[in-house]
């Protein structure tokens, strides 16, 4: 039989020592995790405080005014003064066209691929609408300035205003001439549409194809239409889903800069009309913020970068809070 | 126990309504009516893909030439000359951003998918879906007063940070479908034979997760290449950008390498920005041809993403 | 039409082979000729998915105003077959039926038949209750807007009617406005039943109504199928024998044959399909020797 002895336990060398500490490194590894997501939670927070303190100057001085329609003053770097209402507008008026062009659009699309299109079309035509998505902004506006303007938004707004600018009530909305290139409020609006179709058509599709089939088979089996079913039943059971996405392509369309200052003709002209050049939120930082003339120049670019912060912000709380209640009040539950 | 069910014996008497034929028609016709317009919209949709990828190719395609991808610009107004500055800065622009973007992206989507329901990991996804929709020059600002103010001079790392910004929600994301995706059996494998959290992390969840993992962050790559917002107060742009004429300049390589990234550089994005802006004939040129490139890059990425997905899958598949 | 007449035209298909080559037996016995009439008729029925046959030539007759159950092993056809009456097998891609099924002698398969008519008149209640996320009101309301009634005082009527047959008006009169998924299971199928019952169908097919409830629910169940039959024709499939035997009068057994496709090997009185089958294989079903 062997005997074993008890051996007095070796001295390890350093390498041997380093190793085995990091064979049990999971602390380590922990730790560079846990870290690495505070890094990111960190990045918002510092965002937000970053372009508040940068901005202090100009809150400090204009104060609420700064978002006011009110009031004489307008956005004048020569003498000072600042105000962003007519870029909260040019933004707001801009993404509610596009909205209002895409959601449609969209809607259609998402009920085709999922509702119509034969499986062997399905992921050919959707990756062709995602690559919609994944052309760059600059791209878009090259082809705006250059193509899309001539051919297809100067028509447009020639023909907007000879027939619904008669129309009393739409007059501030669709007065005056339309600029000569093109570059107008519409231009910007039109663009954006097309840049925010793929988002919500993507989501909206996975909505509707989440749907359980059994809704579907209830529908028909009560001798409804195909389109009855799709309109009465699965686009109600998935609102939310939806209302989700365009919020979604909502939150795009308002901070999207490059395309839009190449088509909207960055002008602080007084009128309200689609057919007039305008301005955004997002395109005057990238007008004038490299030429600021003053300090509270910059300081009050930076508070419009914290308006838009603040506008992103609360729409991507809310496109959440959907889809979380989406997923978390199930429909399909069944009590026995 | 005895069961009654409190059933009649007849059925209540009931009105007759729906006995006529009446209107089927007119819902047929609107049934196909819609329809055709759902794939009408899709038509609608597409169109302006073709419309911008063929005019890109054909108008980009006139003004491709050698020198645009080996020379430096010339003034304007003077023909010729490229746009070697700008495909430089972009290529060291993406591969640093993703250099920096990467490690912190990798580990925060490891914490999120182990511990998704902790304060952090509550506060991470959701800071996740909020950096997701910060617009992009609201992060060209962040990069500006992180990085430029205090330096006093715009920067390519300035850019780069920037991107990275812009690419962590995407790496995040899809690292952690990924991981989530392998299956609890892999992980719990490897634990049990002894292996530590992080070897297991590394060794097994990993390389199964890699494929989508690298997809990811290829898309993610692909779009920071494509973006102009942010750089436009980090990077700046650089004419006399070219990176062999500065790493030859005689320092060594770490000094040399520094000096690099604390240049302000040029993209292309950049570029076909500025070059817009110029009322040259030649440099409208140039932006088409630059077009060109960037969207042949952006596309080739995308596609390749998705056939290198399918390949993979094929191959799992077996 | 009845059912003596019906097959004395039936024998002149060649009727389906048995395992052991054994001629199958179709035919009702003679003491049905004071015969009931027939609400539907399926005609050799078949039912393909691309070149793979589903069901292979079924003749059957479904009589008027009587419960009939379609029992058989899982996988032998029975949810297809019930599909293929009321034209829902054209919603699966691929899927082309032959043969003939008629309504009342016209032929629901012709060209030019409107198929939205015959799904009103051939209603369908799903194996798990699947009411739409509406309320109860709505949920039974859905089919009379279809058909563009609109009036309020109308659409009570008629919820209240529908309900009241299905025996759930006293129980929910109170929360019309609530969900219909916030009931229970039990509930939620009578529901769907009602919903069909709205836009006054002529025949009523079930596929295992009952299988995804409890006990009591199930009971309810069968109770109303019994009332309702005097109005309606019902068709059910069922995998439970006990409950084809308990609420059928006429029972058609269904089984796979050699290449795959179901077939029909006996159809007849509920009471002699489980006490006297004629066939082989029906007996070693109904007696639980497979299943």
């Amino acid at each position: 039989m062997q005997k074993f002895t008890n051996h007095p336990p070796r001295k390890k060398s350093w390498l041997a020592r380093l190793s085995q500490k990091l064979q049990h490194g999971d602390r380590l590894w922990q730790t560079l995790i846990i870290s690495m997501s505070l890094l990111v939670v960190g990045v918002i927070l510092a965002i937000g405080g970053l372009l508040w303190r940068e901005s202090a100057g100009s809150r400090l001085q204009f104060g609420w005014g700064f978002l006011s329609p009110l009031g004489e003053s307008s956005w004048n770097p020569v003498s000072n003064s600042f105000k962003a209402w007519s870029f909260i507008y040019g933004t707001l008026i801009t993404s509610w066209v596009a909205i209002a062009i895409a959601v449609p659009l969209s809607l259609g699309i998402a009920i085709f691929l999922a509702e119509l299109c034969p499986a062997w079309l399905r992921t050919p035509l959707g990756l062709m609408v995602e690559l919609l998505a994944a052309i760059p902004s600059v791209v878009y506006g090259l082809w705006g300035i250059f193509v899309f303007l001539p051919a297809v938004v100067v028509p447009t707004g020639t023909l907007l205003e000879e027939t619904l600018g008669a129309i009393p009530g739409l007059q501030v909305l669709l007065a005056g001439p339309v600029s000569l290139n093109g570059s107008s409020r519409l231009a910007a609006g039109m663009i954006l549409a097309i840049m925010i179709l793929p988002t919500i058509a993507a989501v909206s599709r996975d909505v509707l194809l989440a749907i359980p089939p059994s809704q579907r088979e209830a529908s028909l089996a009560l001798g409804a239409t195909r389109w009855e079913t799709i309109w009465r039943v699965l686009l109600p059971y998935g609102f939310s889903g939806i209302l989700g996405a365009v919020i979604l392509g909502l939150g795009r369309a308002l901070g999207e800069t490059m395309a839009v200052t190449m088509v909207i003709g960055n002008s602080i002209e007084g009128s309200y009309s689609l057919l007039r050049p305008g301005y955004t939120l997002s395109s005057v930082i990238a007008n004038e913020f490299a030429e600021a003339v003053s300090p509270l120049h910059t300081q009050a670019l930076v508070e419009i970068a914290l308006i838009l912060f603040v506008m992103t912000l609360v729409l991507n709380g809310v496109a959440r809070a959907l889809v979380w209640n989406v997923s978390r009040r199930n429909p399909q539950e069944v009590r026995a | 126990m005895e069961i009654t069910v409190d059933t009649p014996a007849i059925l209540p008497a009931r009105p007759h309504y729906i006995t006529t034929h009446k209107g089927y028609g007119r819902r047929k016709t609107t049934n196909g009516v819609m329809l055709s317009l759902t794939g009408l919209a899709t038509l609608l949709a597409l169109a302006p893909l073709f419309w911008i990828i063929g005019y890109v190719l054909y108008k980009g395609g006139q003004s491709i030439n050698l020198a645009l991808f080996t020379q430096l610009p010339r003034p304007v107004g003077m023909a010729g000359g490229g746009v070697l500055h700008a495909i430089e800065g972009t290529l060291l622009l993406t591969l640093l951003s993703g250099l920096i973007a990467l490690p912190p992206g990798l580990l925060a989507a490891f914490y999120a998918a182990y511990h998704p329901n902790t304060p952090l990991g509550v506060a991470l996804r959701f800071g996740t879906d909020v950096l997701a929709g910060v617009p992009s020059i609201v992060i060209g600002i962040f990069g500006y007063a992180l990085l430029v103010k205090p330096a006093g001079h715009y920067s390519a790392l300035a850019g780069a940070v920037a991107l990275a910004i812009l690419m962590m929600p995407t790496i995040i994301r899809t690292t952690e479908e990924m991981i989530r995706l392998v299956p609890g059996n892999l992980r719990e494998g490897s634990l049990a034979l002894g292996a530590p959290e992080w070897k297991t992390a590394l060794r097994v969840t990993l390389p199964a997760a890699l494929n989508g993992i690298v997809t990811g962050f290829l898309l993610g790559m692909a779009r920071a290449a494509g973006e102009t917002a942010p750089l436009l107060f980090t990077a700046l742009g650089n004419d006399r950008f070219e990176i062999g004429r500065m790493l030859r300049s005689g320092q060594s390589l770490p000094v040399a390498l520094w000096k690099l990234i604390e240049q302000p550089v040029d993209s292309l994005p950049l570029t076909l920005y500025k070059y817009t802006q110029q009322p040259s004939a030649e440099r409208i040129n140039q932006s088409w041809a630059v077009a060109f490139v960037l969207l042949a890059i952006v596309l080739l990425a995308n596609i390749a993403a998705r056939l290198w997905v399918q390949a993979r899958s094929a191959k799992l598949r077996g | 039409m009845n059912i003596a007449t019906n097959l004395s035209t039936t024998q002149s298909i060649s009727a389906p082979q048995t395992q052991t080559g054994a001629q199958v037996n179709l035919a009702v016995p003679k003491a049905q000729v004071t015969a009931l009439p027939a609400k539907m008729e399926l005609q050799a029925l078949s039912v393909f998915y691309n070149t793979f046959q589903a069901i292979a030539e079924i003749t059957l007759t479904i009589p008027a105003n009587q419960i009939t159950a379609i029992i058989g092993p899982s996988g032998c056809g029975k949810s297809t077959l019930l599909r293929a009456l009321n034209r829902m097998t054209d919603l699966t891609p691929n899927a082309h039926v032959e043969g003939a099924v008629t309504l009342d002698r016209e032929n629901i398969y012709a060209p030019g038949v409107d198929v939205v008519d015959i799904r009103r008149r051939i209603g369908m209640v799903f194996q798990r209750p699947n009411p739409f996320p509406m309320s109860i009101y709505e949920n039974v309301a859905y089919g009379p807007r279809l058909y563009g009634i609109r009036q309020r005082k109308v659409l009570d009527e008629i919820v209240e009617s529908s309900l009241q047959r299905v025996v759930l008006w006293d129980e929910v009169k109170d929360k019309l406005g609530q969900s219909g998924m916030a009931l229970s299971g039990g509930q939620q199928q009578r529901l769907c039943i009602a919903r069909a019952l709205a836009v006054e169908p002529d025949v009523i097919l079930m596929d295992e109504p009952a299988s995804a409830l409890d006990p009591i629910a199930t009971l309810k169940i069968e109770e109303l199928m019994q009332i309702l039959k005097n109005t309606y024709t019902i068709v059910i499939v069922t995998h439970n024998m006990q409950q084809a035997a308990r609420v059928s009068a006429y029972t058609a057994f269904m089984m796979i044959n050699q290449n795959r496709a179901g077939t029909l090997v006996e159809f007849g009185q509920t009471s002699q399909i489980f006490t006297n089958p004629r066939n082989k294989q029906t007996e070693a079903y109904v007696t639980g020797r497979f299943g």
